[in-house]
């Protein structure tokens, strides 16, 4: 019974936090709407007891990538009100949609199928989850869990090539070039013969 | 695991064989100092060979068999190893057709082709893939590749945009497909097909409220599957991105990612879903009617060639899912091998057809003369006669004229309909392709009644002219014979 | 063996391609060797293959196949029997000395590589249609052939009169095609199948309308093989080049009707009201159409009459079930008659393009060979007992007389009053032409034609002398001998004396006989030269009655329905089309991901609607 309400409350909040981050005006607000819904999402998946991705989310998203956000947003001081300003005036519209969809997709996922949130297995004890998603990771699932790793390593390569610029007039040395700088490059001895002032 | 199991991984030779080459290709590509790229680009064709002899030995060693390895995720049959080759051929001819251009505009960077290799890892994934997990991350790994493909020509303002438009839809599209893939998974709490597919006939049998809701994460599945494939109406970044992107970008979108949908196509509806035929069969009707009806008649209106392509390419996929949509006839897979295998025969058809018709247009571009609009083709004949006459083959054979292989495939695709007793569709495939004839043969008069406009460009030689010959004359020899193709890809069904 | 089939059509076509394509490149020389190599190929293997075959190997086999669809395959395959391997025998010989005399005929024309090619393609499409174990593959070369021969007759395309007779042919074919057409269809709708051997087999069990089937097919052969009333482009053909007057339309293409309704014996054995339209329509070719031979003056009209007649011989043996008779007619006619056209041709240049006969005569002396070679053939073509026309007509002749189906007797009176007819107009050439005194222009004397032309001639004289002598087995009697002797004694020969006669009285010096002859008969005879009027009939009935039809639904169809409704509705259709989809191809992002997002919600909706409804 507690449960079940906690896990109401989390999800208002959560709800909340997600039509806060689209909505609210200044970026830092939504940003940090952002990071609540991590949270309570953090939440619910303790109560599912998947502390270790609780956990893994907490510290990626709202630790890292949050964090990173947040800075790139305060340091461009990019205007996202302008960005967004097809948002209000599309709002209509998809308010009609969104809410048709929503209530289709209530009135299918409300049936029985998906009766019980908690799980009723039995867990046995000293079972640990993080233990179990690591064995599964690397046996049952270590092929997806390669192509994932080539994913990031694509990722990599695209975000370097996309981004990586060498500026034409830079003035930044390059101590390997000096290095490999000889005599005959840089200084010419010309022969001249000897003017004499008469 | 003893040494037998061990061995048994070697059935993903043909992937582990790319991914090693991907990953020293970076490391070759430092040594690679030269403008052309010479030795990154041997070393990307040879990877290729390496690969496609991989795959061939695969093939002889399978027997004919089929095999699951990596507990399951990974499948490898004959339809695999077909749908593998055909894709190291098609990705082989795209660097050969590509080259010369990228060249001449400095865009041939190591990246184009590490990436491109990793695309092509995608692609094999996909192929392979037994499970919504592995078909997933493959198409994210293509689709990550295609995106920074798209943005690697960092100075055009049309290609940033076209990337970030196929970026934001793509994103949207994955979200759709996993949505769909979460949905079925609740239902049958499993991720691979070979489970999903008894478990959803049980689940679908048991009663109705279940069926509709699997039904309802095939909705989400089916429109996955559209968008990879461009059908309507999933198909909005198709012109744009094609568009946008530069020429040999658009034409490693428009081939080789084609046999991967396909093969997608293929997995989740047909070795997944089987049991829910009837109702992806209708969704496949839709799409391919709209797909067939926009394509064919937006085409007509384009002025840019580049954009009536695209158009086409969506006509054609709408084409394809015709094949796709009459393997089941109430309840029996008696029409299945004639009708997906018509299906496979016309993508791997138009793959090579789109291949020649963008190779045509990278090859008659240079340097600040891009050849990419209608009215350069004018007067293509005067110009460059072989030039003008491969095109004509390439427009032939997508209007499917006789006796082009691409009239072959619409043929066997129609005669598939028909057999499935969907004589309505047939009848409206051949009026939109007597509609799509139009704006192919539009082409071929300008090349060869009007006179040349602006400057004579000459076009280019090399390797890229003689693979286009071949690339030409294979798809007349193949109108001429189909049948080893055809029995080639019946087989291939068969294995699935 | 099967690769030796494959040669034999394939060789000239390699020709063709290599000329047609590259004909520039390889120069006039390279061009005419190419194409002669390839049929000299292909005559060496159809010679090989017959000879085999006289041994008892024949061959009934899918080559291969093109597309299966719904239990129907389109298959190309050779059927190799005693039949076919003559035909391919006859079409490779004549074709190789055409190729041989066109070096001379056409020396000088710009066209040189072109024509080559032409003829080559025609001799590989005659060569499939004569192969051919299917419909498909016969309709193939039908079709084909037909294409070719609309591409020669107009090969001087600037010449009006060509065009005409381009396009007269291309109409009157049509409508043989028509029915030929029908024909197969209702074979497909009937047998399911498209194969001869199948169809056959099944043809006498199945309750199928064959008499309908085999009337359909015979259109078909009266388009192609210029029966009565289809004649009438034939005569009008010979505005092509003479080497392809020899080639198709007297030799080959024309007899492929022939050919197809020989081919369809087994389906024609089983109405005997199908055989009893075709021996009449070829007792009235065969008589008609040698009348009017009589009153022409263009040598090459004269030729094409007389073959008219000739394939109304052969029309009539079919009708009387005696295939092999007509056949053996159509081989000897082949090489008389190319004969006849390739001397016709050899006069023609050397009077300087000159087709009058009036303006000819006394050519014996200043062209011995082309004379030589050209009496041969007209005594063959006369039916002297011992020359090759004479067996094969005899034999039809005879085929006729035993006939018992309805018709029969008007087709034997025709047949036999023909024979006279052809021997007064054959000889009424070979006199008016090469005989009397010379009445061509002074100036410009004839020589006699170079070796190209003249060997050809020379070496077609030869079986058409000879050629009865050889095929003894295809005649009702026991020996080739016995019969020539028969030959001696019977009616048929008497009258082709006497036709002989006639025309040697009337001809062989300038008199003013024919004239007060033509007087007598009056109106008789003007409608005989004016070709019994078709000409002007079909004009008047499908030229001006197609024109006041054509008129109003040019009106009624075209300009209001298809131009106002289909053409420009269909445009303005496509034109509102692309604007919608142009604004919806807004290029903006939002646009396009609610429209992915509308296409699930109508995924959705369709899926809520079903569940609850």
């Amino acid at each position: 019974m507690l449960e079940t309400i906690v896990f109401y409350a989390f999800a208002a909040i959560l709800l909340g936090a997600a039509l806060r981050v689209i909505t609210a005006r200044n970026p830092v607000h939504a940003a940090l709407a952002l990071v609540l819904a991590f949270f309570t999402a953090a939440g619910i998946w303790l109560l599912l007891r998947a502390e270790f991705l609780a956990i893994t989310l907490l510290l990626v998203y709202v630790g890292a990538v949050m964090v990173l956000f947040l800075f790139v947003v305060m340091m461009l001081d990019v205007n996202l009100e302008r960005l967004r300003e097809g948002f209000w005036k599309n709002l209509p519209m998809a308010v009609v949609v969104g809410g048709i969809m929503a209530f289709e997709l209530v009135a299918m996922l409300a049936s029985r199928h998906f009766g019980s949130a908690t799980s009723t297995r039995v867990v046995p004890a000293g079972y640990s989850n993080t233990r179990e998603l690591g064995r599964v990771l690397y046996t049952q699932y270590v092929y997806a869990f390669e192509i994932a790793a080539v994913i990031l390593l694509v990722a990599i390569i695209a975000a370097i090539a996309l981004t990586l610029r060498r500026r034409k007039d830079t003035k930044a040395l390059d101590p390997a070039l000096q290095l490999a700088a000889r005599r005959e490059e840089r200084v010419r001895l010309v022969s001249m013969p000897a003017e004499t002032e008469r | 695991m003893s040494l037998a199991q061990l061995l048994s991984h070697l059935r993903a030779l043909p992937e582990m064989v790319l991914l090693a080459g991907a990953c020293a290709l970076m490391l070759v590509d430092l040594a690679s100092k030269s403008e052309t790229r010479r030795l990154s680009y041997l070393f990307a064709q040879g990877v290729l060979l390496i690969a496609f002899c991989a795959t061939l030995f695969v093939l002889s060693e399978s027997e004919g068999k089929r095999y699951y390895i990596f507990y399951g995720l990974f499948v490898s049959d004959l339809l695999s190893h077909v749908l593998k080759l055909f894709a190291f051929i098609t990705v082989s001819a795209v660097l050969v057709y590509a080259r010369p251009y990228l060249h001449e505009r400095g865009l041939l960077k190591g990246e184009f082709l590490t990436l491109l290799l990793f695309a092509l890892l995608g692609i094999l994934v996909m192929i392979s893939a037994n499970s919504f997990l592995s078909l997933y991350l493959g198409l994210e790994l293509l689709t990550l590749c295609l995106y920074a493909l798209v943005a690697l020509n960092r100075d055009s303002a049309a290609s940033t945009e076209a990337a970030m438009k196929y970026f934001v839809l793509g994103a949207l599209a994955s979200g759709l497909l996993l949505y769909g893939m979460s949905m079925i998974y609740g239902a049958t709490g499993s991720l691979l097909f070979t489970d999903i597919g008894p478990q959803t006939a049980a689940l679908a049998a048991s009663s109705s409220s279940m069926r509709t809701l699997l039904v309802f994460g095939l909705v989400f599945v089916v429109a996955g599957i559209a968008f990879k494939l461009g059908a309507v109406p999933f198909h909005m970044w198709i012109p744009d991105v094609y568009h946008g992107a530069s020429t040999a970008v658009t034409l490693v979108i428009g081939t080789a990612p084609k046999l991967a949908a396909f093969a997608m196509a293929l997995r989740l509806l047909v070795n997944g879903l089987p049991a829910l035929a009837v109702d992806w069969q209708q969704m496949l009707v839709v799409l391919a009617v709209l797909s067939m009806a926009l394509g064919n008649l937006a085409a007509i209106a384009q002025s840019n060639l580049k954009r009536m392509l695209a158009y086409s390419t969506i006509s054609h996929m709408g084409f394809m899912l015709l094949g796709l949509l009459s393997g089941v006839v109430g309840g029996n897979r008696l029409n299945a091998v004639d009708a997906y295998g018509a299906a496979m025969f016309y993508t791997a058809v138009y793959v090579l057809m789109s291949l020649g018709a963008f190779g045509v247009l990278l090859l008659a571009s240079r340097q600040g003369a891009e050849c990419e609009r209608l009215e350069d083709m004018k007067g293509m004949n005067r110009r460059d006669p072989w030039l003008a006459f491969l095109m004509l083959l390439m427009m032939f054979s997508l209007a499917g004229i006789p006796p082009m292989a691409g009239f072959y495939a619409k043929f066997a695709v129609i005669s598939a309909v028909v057999q499935a007793g969907q004589l309505w569709l047939a009848v409206a495939a051949v009026a939109f392709s007597l509609v799509g004839a139009f704006y192919y043969l539009r082409v071929v008069k300008l090349m060869y009644f009007d006179d040349p406009a602006g400057v004579a460009v000459p076009a280019g030689g090399g390797s890229a002219r003689w693979l286009l010959s071949v690339n030409g004359l294979a798809l007349l020899a193949l109108g001429l014979l189909p049948q080893g193709l055809m029995a080639l890809c019946q087989a291939a069904i068969r294995s699935l | 063996m099967k690769t030796l089939y494959l040669l034999v059509p394939l060789a000239p076509l390699a020709g063709a391609i290599l000329a047609g394509l590259f004909g520039r490149a390889l120069g006039r020389a390279g061009a005419h060797t190419v194409t002669i190599l390839g049929v000299l190929v292909s005559f060496l293997a159809s010679c090989w293959i017959f000879a085999d075959v006289l041994e008892g190997n024949t061959f009934n086999g899918t080559v291969y196949t093109w597309l299966t669809s719904g239990g129907v395959t389109l298959e190309i395959g050779f059927l190799i029997d005693r039949l076919s391997a003559l035909m391919m025998v006859v079409v490779t010989f004549v074709s190789l000395m055409v190729h041989v005399y066109t070096i001379g005929y056409m020396a000088e024309d710009p066209g040189y590589q072109r024509f080559f090619s032409y003829i080559s393609l025609f001799t590989f499409s005659m060569l499939m249609l004569v192969m051919a174990n299917n419909f498909l593959q016969l309709f193939f070369g039908w079709e084909a052939v037909g294409l070719v021969s609309y591409l020669l007759i107009g090969f001087w395309y600037t010449r009006p009169t060509a065009i005409h007779a381009n396009l007269k042919a291309f109409l009157v074919n049509r409508v043989g095609d028509f029915g030929f057409i029908l024909g197969i269809a209702l074979v497909l709708a009937y047998f399911g199948s498209l194969d001869y051997a199948q169809v056959f087999a099944e043809a006498p069990a199945l309750a199928a309308p064959v008499t309908l089937i085999c009337l359909a097919l015979f259109v078909g052969a009266m388009g192609k093989s210029a029966q009565f009333p289809l004649h009438v482009w034939l005569p009008d053909s010979m505005e092509g080049p003479t080497p392809i007057s020899a080639l198709i339309h007297a030799a080959t293409m024309v007899t492929a009707g022939i050919f197809m309704v020989a081919r369809m014996a087994p389906l024609y054995e089983l109405s005997a009201t199908a055989r009893s339209v075709v021996l009449v329509i070829g007792g009235i070719t065969a008589l008609f159409m040698g009348l009017v031979a009589l009153t022409q003056y263009d040598i090459k009209r004269v030729v094409a009459y007389s073959t008219l007649s000739q394939l109304g011989y052969m029309t009539v043996a079919l009708g009387a079930s005696a295939y092999s008779a007509a056949i053996f007619h159509l081989m000897t006619h082949a090489f008389f008659k190319a004969v006849l056209f390739l001397g016709a041709g050899s006069v023609i240049i050397a009077l300087h393009h000159e087709q009058d006969m009036r303006r000819m005569g006394g050519l014996k002396a200043a062209m011995p060979v082309t004379y030589w070679t050209f009496l041969l053939g007209a005594i063959s073509s006369a039916g002297i007992p011992g020359f090759a026309g004479f067996f094969s007509k005899d034999a039809i002749i005879e085929a006729a007389r035993h006939a018992t189906i309805p018709g029969a007797g008007f087709a034997y009176l025709c047949v036999l009053a023909c024979v006279f007819v052809t021997a007064a107009y054959t000889f009424r050439m070979v006199f008016m032409a090469f005989h009397g005194a010379p009445r061509y222009d002074a100036h410009r004397p004839p020589h006699e034609s170079p070796a190209v032309v003249t060997v050809p001639l020379v070496l077609l004289a030869i079986p058409s002398v000879l050629a009865g002598w050889l095929v003894g087995r295809f005649l009702p009697v026991d020996s080739a001998w016995d019969f020539v002797v028969h030959g001696l004694v019977s009616l048929p020969f008497w009258l082709a004396l006497a036709g002989i006669a006639a025309a040697a009285i009337l001809y062989r010096r300038p008199s003013s006989l024919p004239k007060r002859i033509a007087m007598r008969l009056g109106p008789l005879y003007a409608v005989v030269e004016r070709k019994y009027g078709f000409d002007e009939l079909y004009a008047w009935l499908f030229g001006a009655g197609a024109r006041v039809l054509g008129t109003g639904l040019w009106k009624a169809g075209d300009q209001t329905f298809i131009d106002g409704l289909m053409v420009n509705g269909s445009a303005r259709v496509v034109g509102w089309f692309s604007g919608i989809v142009r604004l919806a191809q807004t290029g903006i992002l939002n646009t396009y991901a609610f429209l992915m997002l509308f296409g699930i919600l109508a995924g959705v909706t369709w899926v809520i609607w079903r569940f609850w409804s």
